[in-house]
């Protein structure tokens, strides 16, 4: 076997092992998804654990309980999704009970008893509801601050926008794109204590439960058990010192973190390991889907030239369809739509999920320009391989080939750099990749412009070594 | 049997019918030369002997193998014709020694050693034999064609097909080209040539084929044909070529 066939069976291999492994996860350990900014209910603290009231009261339950389970820290959204496709056994976000999610889970007993609060900058001249007409509120979609706000849009006249994260909520407050933000009181006020420059200027409204939430019908046990742990935590007060702890002391306290630690430096050593662990997970993303992608590629490219109408119209057809489909749409297809489309609990593991996003989305648009190099090579080359008694393939093979891909290797190279960046968009997956892992450092230390000044710079750092490579292949080629 | 025999040949492209039923047959050893007026499909007719070109219609026999006939292996006809063409199309990415190697080697007819002696024995012959590992683009155009008549010749096809093969030259190079070319000539080669060197197709060709308009006008001994032009068509050809 040559190296590069060595390699292709090494990839389909692991893909095979994985995809076992995905189906014979053990029945007895439930997965609980919970979302990654939302302190302090949760977030990750230093070192990639994450912390906070939820991931307390259900670690305490468990205990009591014997349940076994293990957490599943994804974007809010994401988790609500994939609790509906059976791809996680409960939620615990500091979820609102509310009418309409009753129809799609089963909520424990209430454990924590939240308002909605209005936050403004620190120097903003907006004091109430009426002060926002005509304005930009930001929301958090799927939060109670969300529905309550919108359920008062057109009485007091301001525009809403819609954020997949507090953080980003808080800053275009703070940066005055949006005048008011609406958030859960404990949240909003645990981060004004943590250093953002908001302020509350609103009592609390609607007051609405958090619950702990399964599917519909399923995992009755679980909930009994939840229930059951959680009368027993509140009554040996267990429950109290954990909200206590929480509520009334800062992120510092919690974290380990530092004042002297907020420097650049300070910040960059402090989260080495985090960072290190995202930026690991976006090479082993970036590098196993480039190499898929450009089988994928390769073949679509081979199919496209083929003599005879079939071949390129399957070639087109799967370059029209993956490269006409967004990024993220795909990803949240193939990750959450495609075990929902299958269903009897399949289910696909979110790094799988997005390794074969990026095989489909950069692989048609390598199919695509390998296709293209194919033409750009002479007609007359294949003629004189033919004229020679070459069958298509070996013409193919030794004369085609060698020619479009030296044609090809400019784009090449701009696609790794594509393939690179694009894994970013795999965080909405729950990927915790190195943008992901951005967003959730800034998520308990609301240090937003020098962390994603460190990302952006590790990713430039990157891109610019991976061009040399790609420069230096290139020369040794010509 | 003929080496070559076609019958009613007839290649349309869609409305356009390119050639309009030709009949011709080639001995062994015969070398014929096709002249003709640009457009009058006598490329076409060339590239449907080694099926480049699908025939719309008609037949074509070449030693013994019906290239209409769905059985017929086309890699194994192809390897017994040469084909040299007007823009040589060597392959870029080898050097002149893989051109004229890849072939033999990748079909299994010789060995890699045997394939590279044989290889140094035809680019002496055309008058390279210093230019074996050079690449293709840093030879002139005569040189090219030369290494690309060896690469067809490394097959040891039974015929040689030429198209144009000096049209793309410059004037200075297409006597080394044509040396060569009478050298297999003179070595017994069946070989059909579309050319416009009236010199090479007087002195060398054993008959002219005249083509106009997808037909054959006319065809007879380079003499006959040169000197007494039977058809308006090929005297108002010729009046044109010659006296250019």
């Amino acid at each position: 076997m040559k190296k590069w066939q060595v390699a292709v069976v090494m990839v389909l291999a692991t893909l095979g092992s994985w995809f076992a492994f995905a189906s014979t996860a053990q029945a007895k350990t439930y997965t609980i998804a919970t979302d990654t900014t939302f302190a302090p209910f949760e977030f990750q603290a230093k070192g990639g654990k994450y912390k906070g009231i939820d991931i307390d009261i259900l670690n305490a339950i468990a205990k009591k309980e014997n349940i076994n389970y293990k957490l599943k820290a994804i974007s809010f959204g994401a988790a609500v999704q994939q609790l509906s496709a059976n791809q996680v056994d409960g939620v615990i976000a500091g979820m609102n009970v509310t009418p309409e999610r009753k129809q799609t889970f089963d909520f424990s007993d209430a454990y924590y008893t939240s308002g909605v609060v209005m936050a403004v900058a620190k120097d903003s001249s907006v004091k109430n509801f009426k002060d926002l007409k005509g304005k930009t509120v930001a929301l958090k979609t799927g939060t109670a601050g969300a529905t309550y706000a919108k359920s008062i849009e057109s009485k007091y006249g301001f525009k809403i926008k819609y954020f997949n994260d507090s953080n980003n909520m808080y800053n275009d407050v703070k940066v005055g794109n949006s005048a008011a933000c609406f958030e859960d009181y404990p949240v909003m006020s645990y981060g004004i204590k943590n250093g953002i420059a908001l302020k509350i200027v609103s009592k609390q409204y609607e007051a609405g439960d958090y619950g702990f939430a399964v599917k519909k019908g399923k995992n009755a046990e679980l909930l009994k058990k939840f229930n059951a742990g959680l009368k027993a935590i509140k009554a040996d007060g267990q429950y109290k010192k954990i909200v206590d702890k929480y509520l009334h002391s800062s992120e510092s306290s919690l974290t380990g973190e530092t004042a002297s630690s907020r420097t650049f430096v300070g910040l960059f050593t402090q989260n080495l390991g985090t960072i290190g662990n995202g930026l690991w997970m976006t090479l082993e993303l970036t590098v196993i889907s480039i190499i898929l992608a450009t089988v994928m590629g390769m073949i679509l490219g081979v199919l496209g030239v083929m003599p005879g109408k079939l071949g390129p119209a399957i070639s087109s057809t799967i370059i029209y369809i993956f490269r006409g489909m967004p990024l993220m749409v795909l990803a949240f297809f193939i990750y959450i739509g495609f075990p929902d489309l299958i269903g009897h609990g399949f289910k696909i593991p979110a790094f799988i999920a997005g390794m074969i996003t990026l095989m489909l989305n950069e692989g048609a648009y390598t199919g695509a320009f390998v296709k293209g190099g194919f033409q750009a090579v002479d007609n007359g080359q294949m003629e004189a391989a033919r004229s020679l008694g070459l069958p298509y393939w070996t013409a193919m093979r030794k004369v085609i080939m060698p020619q479009g891909i030296r044609i090809m290797i400019p784009s090449f190279i701009n696609q790794f750099i594509i393939t690179l960046k694009d894994t970013s968009i795999l965080s909405v997956i729950g990927i915790v990749e190195l943008t992901q892992t951005g967003t959730l450092i800034i998520a308990r230390n609301f240090e937003g412009f020098k962390i994603w000044l460190m990302i952006a710079i590790i990713y430039l750092v990157i891109i610019t070594l991976l061009t040399w490579l790609s420069n230096w292949v290139q020369r040794r080629m010509s | 049997m003929a080496k070559v025999i076609v019958k009613d040949l007839h290649k349309s492209y869609g409305d356009n019918e390119v050639l309009k039923g030709l009949n011709l047959e080639v001995e062994d050893n015969e070398v014929v030369c096709m002249i003709g007026p640009s457009g009058s499909g006598k490329s076409t007719f060339l590239r449907c002997l080694n099926d480049l070109e699908v025939p719309t219609q008609g037949q074509i026999v070449i030693s013994g193998y019906d290239l209409s006939d769905k059985g017929t292996n086309i890699n194994l006809v192809r390897e017994n014709i040469g084909m040299v063409f007007q823009h040589f199309n060597l392959f870029p990415h080898l050097s002149v020694m893989q051109n004229i190697t890849l072939a033999p080697v990748q079909l299994k007819k010789e060995s890699k050693e045997t394939a590279d002696t044989t290889a140094h024995e035809l680019l002496k012959t055309v008058g390279l034999a210093d230019k074996a590992d050079a690449m293709p683009n840093s030879l002139s155009g005569g040189q090219q064609q030369r290494v690309a008549i060896a690469r067809a010749l490394a097959m040891k096809p039974k015929i040689m097909l030429f198209d144009e093969p000096t049209s793309a030259l410059d004037p200075e190079m297409v006597g080394d080209v044509l040396d060569v070319m009478k050298k297999l000539a003179a070595g017994g080669m069946t070989m059909i040539v579309v050319t416009h060197e009236m010199g090479f197709a007087k002195e060398v060709a054993d008959r002219v084929v005249f083509m106009a308009d997808g037909l054959i006008q006319e065809s007879g001994k380079p003499d006959d044909v040169f000197d007494h032009p039977k058809s308006p068509r090929l005297q108002d050809f010729l009046n044109k070529v010659i006296n250019v």
